[in-house]
C-alpha cells in the first residue's frame, strides 16, 4: 500500500467539509425527527380524522393526503438528485455525491408510493387500477429513472465512477420533470390537472387543503431526517475506509 | 479554429438545435398524446368506423337510460358542442353521474353511435366538503359543468 | 474535423469488414419479429393489429444489442484514450462513432422493415410510414443508447444494466413511431407524431454527443 498515502492526504483534506456538515447535522437531526413525528400525528389526524368527505368522492378522496405528498416529493427528490448531480460533476463536491446516494432510493420509494395510491384511488373512482395516461406513463418512467440510476451507482467497483456515472445519467432523466408536471395540461388525460399549484389559485376547500400541506411538511420532515441518516452512515464508512488504509499503509 | 472558438460553435450549434426541437414540439402540439377525443374532435377528424378510439366529455343532463334488460345503459357524452351517444353494457365507476366527466373507449358504427367496451370516470381538479358544494349550489355559483372540463 | 472524417471512414470500414455486430443485430432484428406469428398465431387480423407496435419493441432491443458494444472495443484497446487526446472536439468525434455504427445497423434495420411489415400482413399503406418513422427514430436511439453505453464502460453486468437505463428514456420514441404509423393505418394524419420524433432527434443531436462524451472522459480516468 505505498499509495495509501498520496491518496490520504487529499482525501482528508477534502473532509474538512464534510466534517462540519458531520456536526451540524448531529446538532438539528433530533429536532428535525421530533418535527416530522409531531407533523405526522397532526396530519393523520387532520387527514383521516377531522377533514371533511368530498362532494364527488366521499371519503375515498383520504387518499389523497397520502398520494399528494408522495408524488410532490419523488419530483422534488429527483431535482436534489439531478441538482446535487450537476454539482458534483461540476465541483467535485464528495457531499453533492452522497446527497444524490442517499435521496435517490427515497425518491423511488415516495414515487412507488405515488404509484400505488394512485391505483388503490383510481379503481373505485375512475373504474381501472391503472390507465396508460400521458400522466401515469411518465411517472413510471420516472420511477425507472430511479432504478436506474441506483443500478448505475452500484455497477462499478470503483464508487466515484459509479457516482460520476449515475450523476451524468441523473442529469439526462431531468427532461422527464415539466413532462410529468404539464402532462395534464398538455393532453387529455384521465389524470386531474393540478389542484394546489395551479393559475388562479387552489381549486381544493381549505378544510381539505390544511390537511394536505401538513402532510406535505411532514412527509419533506422525513425525508430529510433520512437523507441526513443516510449521509451520516456513508460519511462514517468513508472515514473508517480511510482509518484502515491509514493503518494499513 | 481554436479550442474556445470550437467550443462556441458547439455551443451555438446545440442551441439552434434545441430551439429547432421546441419549434417542431409547439407545431406538433394540437392533438398528440391524446388519451382520448372530444365529440368535436371525433367529428372532425372522420375517425374510421370499426377502430378502438376513446371518447371524453360529460355525461349529459337527463340523457341516461337503462335498457330493458337492466345491464346496458344509454347515455349521451357532449362537449357542450357536440355530442355522441353511446350505449354500454357493464359496471360503472362509483363518479359516473350527469354532468360528470367520463372516457368510454368502444367503437363507432356506421350510424354515428358509439358502443363501448369500458367506460371510466374522469375526475375534476376541485376538491370541497358536500356541505360547501350544496351552498355554492344555492347561492347559484356552481361552476360545475365547466368546471369539469377544462378547456384544451 | 477532419479528425471526425478520419474516425468516421474507419469505424465505417470496420464494420464493413468485420460485419458481425451489426449483422447480429439484424438477424435479432429479424427473427425476433419471426417468432410472433409462431407465438400468436397466423391469424392476419391479429398480426396486422400488433405489427406496428411489435415491430417498433424489437427495433428498439435490436439496437440495444447493438449498442452495447458501441465504445467497449475502444475502451479495451486503450482506443478510447487516443480518443480523449485527438484535437477534434470529443462530442463530434461520439458522432462520427454514431454516424457509422447507425449505417452498419440501423439503416439495415430500416431496409428490411418492408419485408418484416409483409410477414406480419401490416397493411401496405402503412409501409412507407413506418420506414419514415424509423428513418426519425432510430436515431434517437443511437444517440440515447450511446450516453449509456459510455456510462456502463467497466461496469459489472453492464449487459443487463442498459436495458434498464435506456429503456425508459426510448419511451417517447416508441409512443410517437407507432402512432405515427397507426395514425397512417387509420386514415388520419401523422404530420403532428413526425413532428414530435423530429423534435426527439434534434433534442437527442443537441445534448446526448455532449453528454457521452462527458461520460467517456469520466471512464478512461
Amino acid at each position: 500500500m505505498a499509495a495509501g498515502h498520496a491518496i490520504l492526504a487529499p482525501m482528508l483534506h477534502r473532509f474538512a467539509n464534510p466534517a462540519r456538515f458531520s456536526r451540524i447535522s448531529r446538532a438539528i437531526l433530533p429536532w428535525v425527527a421530533a418535527a416530522t413525528a409531531i407533523l405526522f400525528a397532526i396530519g393523520l389526524y387532520l387527514a383521516l380524522v377531522a377533514a371533511p368527505p368530498d362532494y364527488q368522492q366521499g371519503e375515498t378522496v383520504r387518499i389523497m393526503y397520502v398520494h399528494v405528498p408522495a408524488a410532490w416529493m419523488s419530483l422534488s427528490v429527483y431535482a436534489l438528485v439531478a441538482l446535487a448531480s450537476a454539482v458534483a460533476l461540476i465541483w467535485r463536491h464528495p457531499l453533492a455525491d452522497l446527497v444524490a446516494k442517499s435521496a435517490s432510493p427515497l425518491g423511488a420509494a415516495f414515487t412507488f408510493i405515488a404509484l400505488v395510491t394512485g391505483s388503490l384511488w383510481g379503481k373505485p373512482m375512475w373504474g381501472a387500477w391503472w390507465v396508460w395516461d400521458a400522466r401515469l406513463t411518465s411517472m413510471l418512467i420516472l420511477f425507472f429513472l430511479y432504478l436506474g440510476h441506483i443500478a448505475l451507482l452500484n455497477a462499478f467497483d470503483d464508487p466515484q465512477r459509479g457516482n460520476r456515472a449515475a450523476a451524468i445519467l441523473a442529469l439526462l432523466g431531468v427532461v422527464n420533470l415539466p413532462i410529468i408536471k404539464f402532462s395534464v395540461d398538455w393532453w387529455n388525460t384521465l389524470h386531474q390537472p393540478a389542484s394546489v399549484f395551479r393559475m388562479g389559485g387552489p381549486s381544493i376547500d381549505p378544510a381539505m387543503l390544511r390537511p394536505l400541506l401538513v402532510m406535505a411538511l411532514a412527509f419533506l420532515g422525513y425525508f430529510v431526517c433520512l437523507l441526513l441518516i443516510g449521509v451520516r452512515a456513508d460519511l462514517a464508512a468513508a472515514r473508517r475506509r480511510a482509518q484502515q488504509l491509514e493503518r494499513a499503509g | 479554429m481554436t479550442r474556445k472558438r470550437q467550443r462556441l460553435v458547439l455551443v451555438g450549434v446545440a442551441m439552434l438545435l434545441l430551439g429547432g426541437a421546441a419549434a417542431l414540439v409547439l407545431n406538433a402540439f394540437s392533438d398528440s398524446l391524446v388519451f382520448f377525443y372530444s365529440p368535436s374532435d371525433l367529428a372532425a377528424k372522420d375517425v374510421p368506423v370499426g377502430r378502438v378510439v376513446r371518447v371524453g366529455g360529460l355525461v349529459e343532463e337527463g340523457s341516461v337510460t337503462r335498457g330493458s334488460d337492466g345491464a346496458t345503459v344509454h347515455f349521451r357524452i357532449t362537449d357542450l358542442a357536440r355530442t355522441v351517444s353511446v350505449t354500454y353494457a357493464g359496471v360503472l365507476p362509483d363518479l359516473f353521474r350527469e354532468g360528470q366527466g367520463v372516457v368510454a373507449e368502444g367503437k363507432l358504427d356506421a350510424g354515428g353511435d358509439f358502443f363501448a367496451d369500458s367506460v371510466l370516470a374522469k375526475h375534476d381538479e376541485t376538491y370541497m366538503p358536500p356541505e360547501v358544494a350544496e351552498a355554492l349550489r344555492k347561492q347559484g355559483t356552481w361552476r360545475g359543468a365547466e368546471a369539469a372540463e377544462p378547456s384544451p | 474535423m477532419s479528425a471526425a472524417w478520419a474516425l468516421f471512414r474507419r469505424d465505417l470500414q470496420l464494420g464493413l469488414r468485420q460485419g458481425s455486430d451489426a449483422a447480429t443485430a439484424l438477424a435479432f432484428f429479424v427473427l425476433a419479429v419471426a417468432m410472433f406469428p409462431f407465438g400468436i398465431g397466423p391469424e392476419p387480423a391479429i398480426l396486422a393489429r400488433i405489427a406496428a407496435g411489435l415491430l417498433w419493441v424489437i427495433a428498439l432491443l435490436a439496437s440495444l444489442i447493438a449498442l452495447e458494444r458501441l465504445f467497449q472495443e475502444d475502451h479495451q484497446d486503450g482506443g478510447l484514450d487516443l480518443l480523449l487526446l485527438a484535437p477534434a472536439p470529443l462530442p463530434l468525434l461520439v458522432l462520427a462513432k454514431l454516424a457509422a455504427h447507425w449505417l452498419v445497423t440501423g439503416l439495415p434495420m430500416i431496409l428490411v422493415a418492408p419485408l418484416l411489415a409483409w410477414l406480419l400482413q401490416l397493411p401496405a399503406e402503412g409501409v412507407a410510414m413506418l420506414m419514415l418513422a424509423l428513418l426519425l427514430g432510430t436515431p434517437v436511439l443511437a444517440l440515447i443508447g450511446a450516453v449509456a453505453a459510455a456510462l456502463t464502460l467497466g461496469a459489472r453486468r453492464s449487459g443487463l444494466l442498459m436495458p434498464l437505463l435506456v429503456l425508459p428514456l426510448y419511451v417517447p420514441v416508441l409512443i410517437f413511431g407507432v402512432a405515427a404509423v397507426e395514425a397512417s393505418l387509420a386514415g388520419l394524419d401523422p404530420a403532428p407524431h413526425l413532428s414530435l420524433l423530429a423534435a426527439l432527434l434534434l433534442a437527442a443531436f443537441a445534448v446526448c454527443p455532449w453528454l457521452a462524451g462527458v461520460a467517456l472522459r469520466q471512464a478512461a480516468t
